[in-house]
């Protein structure tokens, strides 16, 4: 089995197996804005469009932190032809060890990533046998979604693989003292519940709440021209079986993230009619929908704030109007 | 204290201008580093599509074998219209369709990539997705490097080459280019827009990768300015530059003027079922020779754009051709300057005598008057429509009156005008002197 | 009160958001462009307004100007054709963000 090779003349040591909790990010790097053809649905790709997509961007983000936070380190895996390289070259400015494992066919960009999508837990084990090298994970990252068809089984297969915990589609990531993470995750209705999940896990984030930071220059030097590493070990099938039972994921409080409903007191009287009349409103008389057409959008917006003075949905500022001051200096 | 890093040379800005400039000094056996804004060389720029070729000749060998090219040119087209009329004079040659070649259109990802790519192959270090923010200057105020938004890190060097482009921030900073001046600028809006590449062929009269440079004059409503059209491999680039403070005073849309150009109905038959792929905006210094910056303080050079060197007189319109002539002379400069171990203004003086010899800055003299006259308002308003009035009236056939002669003609086109046969004649003169 | 804003009208068929969508633009965090909305109320020009080729200006009712930044072509325009000192301030995107050009 041939090893990956390290980043030579990169700033930052390469990390080696053993030195430190190991986070690994799956990285899904594709075009970003392929251009498909309305008749014939040919789809052409654009060699500057390849990067990195919003989630997988948010996930290697999260992989930095919580490795700085661990003293750890990082690696970052794609499977993906040549034409990632240039992406790949920009996360390994990072100080991020990174690993290509070639497409089966380099030369079909296209062809390869409709196979990925069709076998998840091939690509589940490419890439873990790719990093194996490393040594054993302690958190594995990817993003919820990806440009290539991403449909959240990758995970899955990846804490199958690992015997890992897994929690899902998380907004929020943190390490939670040695060994666990406490993260967050959206939940109907603007609530988010809180997980505290044990290592080894595998997590998956949306693209949102982070933003990936900017590699240094020294960084961005040390990468330019700098042949990303290749694992060409391909050895998908020897993955070897689960190791050990995967830790299981407390639940922990789930908090609402909107404001909590109002309590309308209820209608007094004893007919249930004229209750249920009350609380619906339904013979009270209200203004018909004024479909409002003034000459110009100014007017169109005092007309609208006119309305919601009227009907107490926001107060009227002092000194007249509701409308931001238009040139009394006195305002 | 912020990361600082030292090298030979720093050149900002990766098109072709500072790419030539990082060719030379890596060639030179310098250490030079290219940092450039956008994710990629070609990312930030737009021009209307034909690069001139024989500039890089000496720089890149056979350069045609290897280049990223949509067609070669082998037909120029320069148009007059109004409204209704158009008037062209067309030229094709076979001379121009095999090496070495003229001019050929390319995209500018494409073309700004493959000349950085000859930098980085040489030696020079691309830093992309970095803003050099600020100039770093010693005690005595001689400029020794830029500051990056990388975290504030510093990039030091004797010589630093400004190619930033039209805004070029590096030069206003260093005081060698005054405070904009919009009536020193042009802004060209383009359509790229997909057409098959067998339409080209067809509708543009060329085969294979041969294709057409289209200049027009008259189609920019009371703006003064021009249009263009020029053919891509499966793609057309088409439209119009105008000057920048009469599209202001104007209120009409820039788009508005594309879409007037491609309704119009010479134009419209050449691109029907047509779709837009991208639409694109860039600045152009068009003041030519006499609105030039210095081009050298102590530390520092400016080319490209950023030193005003885009040819825009009328018959000629050249742009990466100068940018790469200018570049590729700038990093040669640097390099004397080096050895010399003088990077002072004087020191890199042999900067400007280099151009001055070469066709980047004696075409911008020869030329310097060409922008006033080009963007007259005889010119621009009131030729095109005299002389398509003219050969209207030549080539409609009036039987059973007799044909007018053409001086009669004239007369009664001008007249039309509004410009007398002695305003005719002046501006043939001054014409004449200036592109003669 | 200023003129009524131009109409966002369609040229040849398509909208000029449809014109915008072909553009890749790699929107930044930080805004590049700053205006100071006091002078322009007592700008009588706006011709921001009108040349912006991205359409990034508009008028607002008490006489200043809103804007957005990100769908930018970065050409430079409105601060060249600006006419009051220090009403527009414009730097280059953070790097890497902003406008990519494929076909330029």
């Amino acid at each position: 089995m041939t090893g990956p090779d390290v980043l030579p003349g990169s700033h930052v040591p390469a990390p080696q197996a053993g030195d430190g909790p190991l986070v690994v990010a799956c990285l899904r790097i594709g075009d970003l804005r392929p251009a498909v053809d309305p008749l014939d649905g040919s789809v052409t790709r654009d060699r500057w469009g390849v990067g990195l997509p919003p989630a997988d961007a948010a996930a290697l983000e999260h992989a930095l932190r919580v490795s700085a936070a661990w003293g750890g380190r990082v690696v970052g895996v794609c499977v993906g032809p040549r034409s990632v390289e240039p992406v790949l070259r920009e996360v390994a400015a990072l100080g991020v060890a990174v690993v290509r494992v070639p497409a089966a066919d380099e030369a079909d960009a296209h062809r390869y990533v409709t196979e990925l999508a069709d076998d998840e837990r091939a690509l589940a084990r490419t890439l873990l046998a790719a990093v194996r090298p490393f040594g054993p994970p302690d958190l594995v990252l990817c993003g919820d979604r990806s440009v290539d068809r991403g449909t959240g089984a990758l995970p899955a297969y990846l804490a199958h693989e690992l015997g890992a915990a897994q929690a899902l589609g998380l907004v929020a990531l943190q390490p939670n003292g040695p060994g666990a993470l406490l993260v967050e995750r959206r939940l109907d209705a603007g609530w988010r519940e809180q997980l505290r999940v044990p290592l080894p896990a595998v997590c998956s984030v949306e693209g949102a709440g982070v933003r990936l930071r900017r590699a240094s220059l020294a960084g961005a030097l040390a990468v330019d021209g700098v042949p990303t590493p290749v694992d060409r070990s391909l050895e998908v099938e020897a993955a070897g079986s689960p190791t050990g039972d995967p830790g299981s994921v407390h639940l922990g409080p789930t908090r609402p993230y909107s404001p909590r409903t109002r309590v309308l007191p209820p209608p007094e009287g004893d007919d249930p009619r004229l209750r249920l009349l009350a609380l619906t409103g339904a013979l009270v008389a209200h203004d018909p929908p004024t479909v409002v057409q003034p000459e110009s959008a100014a007017e169109a917006a005092d007309v609208l704030l006119d309305f919601l003075v009227r009907h107490g949905y926001l107060d009227a500022v002092p000194g007249g109007g509701v409308a931001p001051s238009t040139g009394d200096p006195t305002a | 204290m912020p990361e600082v890093l030292t090298f030979d040379a720093v050149v900002v800005g990766a098109g072709p201008a500072g790419a030539a400039a990082a060719l030379a000094l890596a060639r030179a056996g310098r250490s030079v580093v290219l940092v450039e804004r956008g994710p990629f060389p070609g990312a930030k720029n737009v021009y209307g599509g034909v690069v001139y070729g024989r500039v890089l000749d000496d720089i890149v060998p056979n350069w045609w074998e290897e280049v990223p090219v949509e067609r070669w040119v082998v037909r120029r087209s320069t148009m007059m219209m109004t409204g209704t009329q158009s008037l062209s004079v067309d030229f094709r040659t076979d001379a121009w369709g095999s090496a070495p070649y003229n001019g050929m259109t390319t995209l500018r990802s494409h073309f700004d990539a493959w000349l950085a790519g000859k930098a980085t192959g040489a030696g020079a270090r691309l830093v992309a997705s970095t803003v050099a923010t600020g100039l770093v200057r010693d005690g005595a105020g001689r400029v020794v490097g830029v500051r990056t938004d990388r975290d504030g890190a510093e990039l030091h060097a004797p010589v630093v080459i400004a190619c930033d482009g039209v805004n070029s921030f590096l030069a206003k900073e260093a005081g060698l280019l005054p405070r904009a001046e919009a009536s020193h600028h042009t802004l060209g809006v383009k359509e790229v827009l997909d057409l098959p590449h067998g339409a080209i062929n067809e509708r543009f009269g060329v085969q294979d990768h041969e294709g057409v440079d289209m200049e027009i004059l008259g189609c920019t409503r009371e703006i003064p300015g021009g249009g263009f059209l020029y053919t891509n491999a499966d793609t057309v680039s088409i439209g119009v530059v105008v000057s920048l403070p009469q599209l202001a005073a104007s209120g009409v849309r820039p788009e508005e003027l594309v879409a007037d150009l491609k309704a119009h109905p010479t134009i419209a038959p050449l691109l029907r079922g047509s779709s837009l792929r991208e639409y694109a905006a860039h600045l152009i210094p068009e003041g030519g020779y006499d609105t030039m910056p210095a081009l050298a303080s102590d530390g520092m050079l400016v080319a490209g754009d950023a030193g005003a060197m885009t040819l825009a007189a009328g018959l000629w319109l050249e742009g990466v051709n100068f940018a790469i002539g200018s570049g590729y002379a700038a990093g040669r400069a640097a390099d004397r300057a080096l050895a010399a171990g003088d990077c002072s203004a004087r020191g890199l003086a042999s900067y400007r005598t280099d151009l001055e010899s070469q066709f980047v800055l004696a075409d911008h003299k020869r030329l310097r008057k060409a922008p006033s006259l080009v963007l007259s308002d005889r010119v621009q308003q009131r030729y095109p429509g005299l002389l398509c009035d003219l050969a209207e009236g030549m080539f409609t056939v009036t039987n059973p009156t007799p044909k007018a002669g053409g001086l009669k003609l004239t007369r009664a086109a001008a007249a039309r005008y509004g410009v007398s046969l002695r305003q005719l004649a002046t501006d043939t003169v001054r014409g004449l002197r200036i592109f003669g | 009160m200023s003129a009524p804003p131009p109409a966002r009208r369609r040229w040849d068929g398509i909208s000029f958001e449809e014109r915008m969508a072909t553009v890749d633009f790699r929107v930044g965090a930080r805004a590049h462009i700053a205006v100071d909305a006091d002078v322009c109320r007592s700008c009588t020009t706006k011709a921001c307004v009108t040349a912006c080729p991205a359409n990034l200006f508009a008028p607002t009712a008490d006489g200043g100007i809103l804007f957005n930044y990100e769908e930018c072509f970065e050409c430079g325009t409105c601060y060249m054709v600006c006419n009051s000192e220090g009403a527009l301030t414009w730097t280059y995107p953070d790097g890497g963000h902003g406008v990519v050009f494929h076909h330029g």
